[in-house]
Order: structure tokens, then sequence, then C-alpha cells
């Protein structure tokens, strides 16, 4: 188990990503803790200090496992970096299959009133310019 | 282990999990991308809700769960998890970058 900061974290996790392209999983785990064995935890609690607690993350391909700890400051900039690297590479799951079938209606429909669709094109570009 | 069909009643079950013990409630995420399929998991080691899709659009609301759980996790289990909050904190941060290039 390898504790890196967020940042090395982050890069670590995304060449995850890459090699588990063609097989393989990931698993992310989130978890709160203090970072403290259970000992020292009760005697911080008996002698009324506050325990500072940090939120663990885990990733793993099955063999390789990382790990970073996340304080109240920098958390926020490592929620937003991890959507970024989540959105980048998740994009293997389908898409709506609705929408999907609204565009094969449409293109029928598009193809009936194709002059009132290139009156509206004409009309957006006359739109642009303006502005 | 419980596979919920509906995407809200395992936000609110989840949370009120993790809320119910917040030291031993983890929440774990698994990405198969050869198999197209993502599976949500939260459990406390007594109680397991999970939650499994290969649709997109489940990918989106996931990240908003992510962002809910950090906040819990890091501020605390009372934690205000309005997701208004963690934008207007981003938009309080650019306006001050902004006064800073002005002056």
């Amino acid at each position: 188990m390898v504790l890196l900061q967020p940042d090395p974290f982050l890069n670590e996790l995304t060449s995850m990503f890459e090699r588990s392209t063609e097989k393989g999983s990931i698993w992310v785990t989130l978890k709160r803790s203090s970072m403290k064995c259970k000992a020292t935890r009760n005697k911080m609690e008996t002698s009324g200090q506050p325990i500072e607690y940090r939120c663990l993350v885990r990733a793993t391909d099955g063999k390789k496992t990382i790990s970073t700890s996340l304080s109240a400051k920098e958390y926020q900039k490592f929620q937003a970096s991890y959507a970024t690297v989540l959105k980048a590479h998740m994009n293997a799951l389908k898409k709506r299959e609705r929408k999907d079938r609204k565009k094969t209606v449409e293109p029928e429909k598009k193809q009936d009133s194709s002059k009132s669709n290139s009156s509206k094109k004409r009309a957006l570009s006359t739109l642009k310019p303006s502005k | 282990m419980v596979y919920i069909e509906s995407w809200d009643e395992f936000v609110d079950r989840s949370l009120q999990l993790f809320r119910a013990d917040p030291q031993s409630s983890r929440y774990v995420m698994k990405y198969r991308h050869c198999d197209g399929k993502l599976v949500l998991k939260v459990t406390d080691n007594r109680e397991c809700l999970k939650f499994k899709t290969d649709q997109a659009q489940d990918a989106k609301k996931m990240e908003k769960l992510n962002n809910i759980f950090f906040t819990l996790m890091v501020r605390g289990p009372d934690a205000d998890i309005s997701e208004a909050s963690s934008k207007e904190q981003m938009e309080q941060q650019a306006s001050k970058k902004g006064r800073g290039r002005r002056q």
C-alpha cells in the first residue's frame, strides 16, 4: 500500500485507468479516517484532544494499491481534479437509448423539412455577426 | 448484497447509513472499462447497499455523490452538503483572484 500526496495519487490513478482499458477493474474507496490507530484515538478522546479527521482515498487495479489522505483544506481541489480524471476515462458507459431513438426519428423529419432547417440556419448565421 | 434500482433511493439510504456510523462506513466504486460497467457500494460492515449501471448519465450523478461524500468525510457527518455551497466557494475564490488583478 503506497501512501502518496494528492497530486501524484491522481497521476498514478490516471495511469491505472489507461492500463485497464482492455481488461481489468479499477476500485476507488473513500473512507473517513483520523489516520491514527485505535489506541492513540482512545487516548486522545480521554484526554479531551480534538481528533482531526481526514478523507482516505484508496485506488487499486487488483494488483497495485495506492492511497492518499485529504484534509479539509485540500479536498475541494482534489475533488475537482478527481472528477476530471473520471470524466476523461469513464467513457465506455452507454449513452441514453431514448435519445438514440429520437435521433433515428429526427433525421426522417429533417429530410422532409430540410428547407425549413436551412432557413433556420441562415437566420442563426445572420444573428452571429450582429453579436 | 442489496442492489438498489432507484438512484435516489440509493443516495438517501447510503447517506443515512454513513451518518449513522461515519467511523466504519465506506464508499467504494468499481469501474470496468472492458465491460462498460460501474458499481457503487456503501457499507458499514453490517449492512451493504449497492448500485450497478452501464449508463453514462449515472456517471454524472455519481460525480455529485462523490462530492457529497468528500464533504461529509472531511468535514464530518453533520456538515452542510448543499451543492450550492461548493459552487459559491469556487465563485468566491474566482472573485478574489479578480480583485487582485484589478489592483
